[in-house]
């Protein structure tokens, strides 16, 4: 099997150590960086999400994958630094002020990883402050908030007010279990993901918007 | 409440806030209570730190109407086993929490905690400035698959001991001289329960204790997770033998296991799944109880679960909570309509996430007049909110809960 199909199918199956393998093999065989990330690996992570949407795969398979891109993304990002490729966009995540809740928030961040964007990820419990600077330093096209509990919710709307304030010229994208469509437009966030798949469309779709 | 766990229609629907740590109340919430009820000032007793639960207590219970009380295992999730109680200020807010729980807080006024109170122990918890509940702090050294032991998750799992057999019959003999229903919590039958599974209650957890992790282990390592559950199945049916030899039939439900299956939109895993690495063992425990004592299984679980619940009752469970209505095909209507004769539904009374917390009073009144329609027929009822009363959450809220639900049980309440 060429190396690009079986970094595809290890990634599909949550291979980590195959699809190290198989990404140092494409390397060797000549492949670039930036073609195994859109040929391969987002193919295969939109494999993964499509998988999770029609409930094939649930949270454990999709934590496998996302661990098998994450390996081979290890190898890649030197490479792809180096062409000074650009990503989809770039995207600073974390989950708020106040909450320690992440997986939801790293599901979200591998699959927008995987979907070829470039994803500063500030962990949990992240202060409006942070999320600013993160934005400005790494010239962010988007923000994705998290929150898991009703009583940090409100750091949502703090957050996206400093932001607005700062003027940073950012969008920003919700989601988390008590989160709904209508809390999003109530404290003018730009979007609402339902699910880590979903986050990855509304992302696309705010940089089409955007160019 | 008995009436209504065996499917025959009481006089009012049985009401529950308190009797477990999936049912309870904020100790904010309960401070808010008993001043709004006029009751004796003075700290509330945190019973749960990690979620920050109240104590409700006989005043308390008899003023919101509840039917139903608790018998709780002798050591909180932090592994605090003190009978006596000391002050606590929670952020303003006068608190009692058992005299060997300890706190530090660090300079950004973030709050840590430790196992069993030890603090030259590394912490187990955090309770971040901005929130009213503690996380666990995951410590895993990273795993080495070839060394990887299943005793090494089995720690916390072991003969139940005299300390905890003597606090459990204490416990059921006090509740039991009440005229209130009793749901137990006596630990040790939960299958994975994520909440459980960093064990914020031990000083060196060993084996997989990261959340990913365990939830990657399910998939990757299920033979490592069988063996797991396989020797705890084993231990957890011995230890329930010999709290049934001390306590009888004195308790009406059992609380068995916390493990969510359920996001918001979809599940943890498939049926298939389930049925091949739960089922088994939830079968051998519920058969062991239904075999040997008059108690009825209480499963606990989040999210999108109705695909699970042919499951859930074949596997001998009879109560699920909390019924959450909000997530993805739990509509009430149709789940009372499939299941509503086999399976008792203990929560699904209002919504936690939207309605309580952030609706208006009469919003709250008209989704609880609701749900009583719908879930009360026929009993198999117990009235709970969708989960613990969170912080934030609005007394007049509260309190336009419990008012529906005494109107709609006739029932005139102070």
């Amino acid at each position: 099997m060429p190396e690009l199909e079986k970094l595809h199918q290890a990634v599909i199956d949550g291979d980590w150590k195959g699809a190290a393998a198989a990404t140092q093999a494409a390397i060797a065989e000549g492949q670039a960086a930036l073609a195994i990330v859109t040929g391969c690996l987002v193919p295969a992570m939109d494999e993964v999400g499509r998988r999770f949407e029609c409930e094939e795969y649930f949270v454990p398979e999709m934590l496998l994958s996302a661990r098998a891109m994450k390996a081979s993304m290890e190898i890649l990002r030197p490479l792809l630094a180096a062409t000074g490729a650009q990503p989809t966009g770039r995207v600073v995540i974390g989950t708020v002020k106040g909450d320690l809740h992440d997986i939801g928030k790293n599901l979200v961040a591998s699959m927008l990883e995987g979907g070829g964007f470039e994803v500063t990820d500030l962990g949990s419990d992240v202060r409006p402050e942070q999320f600013i600077a993160a934005a400005r330093e790494k010239n962010a096209d988007i923000i994705a908030l998290s929150a898991l509990l009703t009583v940090t919710m409100p750091s949502m709307k703090k957050t996206i007010d400093a932001l607005r304030d700062s003027g940073l010229p950012v969008k920003v994208i919700i989601g988390g279990a008590p989160v709904t469509r209508q809390y999003a437009e109530q404290i003018g966030a730009d979007g609402y993901g339902e699910t880590a798949n979903s986050a990855v469309a509304l992302a696309r779709q705010l940089m089409k918007k955007a160019s | 409440m008995r009436t209504a766990l065996d499917h025959r229609e009481p006089d009012r629907i049985p009401l529950d806030f308190g009797s477990t740590a999936v049912t309870g109340i904020h100790a904010s919430c309960v401070a808010g209570l008993r001043d709004y009820f006029g009751l004796a000032a003075g700290p509330v007793k945190v019973h749960e730190p990690y979620q920050m639960l109240g104590l409700v207590e006989d005043d308390l219970r008899a003023a919101m109407g509840i039917d139903v009380t608790g018998v709780f295992p002798r050591k909180t999730m932090f592994g605090n086993s003190s009978a006596e109680w000391k002050e606590w200020n929670f952020r303003g807010l006068d608190v009692l929490v058992p005299a060997d729980f300890q706190t530090r807080t660090e300079p950004n006024g973030d709050i840590l905690t430790f196992p069993e109170g030890d603090e030259t122990a590394a912490p187990s918890a955090r309770l971040p400035v901005g929130s009213a509940f503690f996380d666990t702090i995951v410590r895993q050294p990273e795993v080495d698959d070839e060394k990887l032991d299943p005793a090494d998750n089995l720690e916390e799992f072991s003969p139940i001991s005299e300390e905890d057999l003597n606090h459990i019959e204490r416990s059921v003999r006090t509740v039991a001289a009440r005229a209130y229903g009793v749901a137990a919590s006596f630990g040790g039958t939960a299958f994975g329960d994520i909440a459980l599974v960093p064990a914020p209650f031990l000083k060196n957890p060993k084996g997989i204790r990261d959340i990913t992790e365990w939830y990657i282990s399910t998939r990757s390592r299920r033979g490592y997770i069988h063996s797991i559950f396989e020797r705890q199945c084993e231990i957890g049916i011995q230890n329930l033998a010999r709290i049934h030899a001390r306590i009888g039939d004195a308790v009406d439900c059992v609380f068995l296991c916390g493990t969510d299956f359920g996001t918001q939109t979809s599940a943890f895993c498939s049926v298939a799944t389930f049925r091949e690495l739960w089922f088994p063992y939830y079968k051998r425990v519920n058969n062991w109880v239904h075999a040997n004592t008059g108690w009825k299984c209480f499963k606990h679980s989040c999210g999108s679960v109705e695909r699970f619940f042919e499951s859930f009752i074949e596997a001998g469970f009879d109560i699920i909570n909390p019924v959450q209505c909000s997530a993805a095909g739990m509509e009430p209507g149709e789940l009372k309509r499939k299941y509503g004769s086999r399976l008792v539904f203990w929560g699904g009374g209002v919504d936690t996430q939207k309605t309580l917390p952030f609706g208006t009073p009469q919003q709250v009144r008209e989704e609880v007049l609701r749900r009583c329609e719908i879930f009360a027929p026929g009993g198999g009822f117990v009235f709970n909110s969708i989960h613990n009363l969170q912080a934030g959450t609005p007394v007049e809220n509260i309190v336009a809960m419990l008012d529906a639900v005494h109107q709609f049980n006739g029932v005139a309440h102070a």
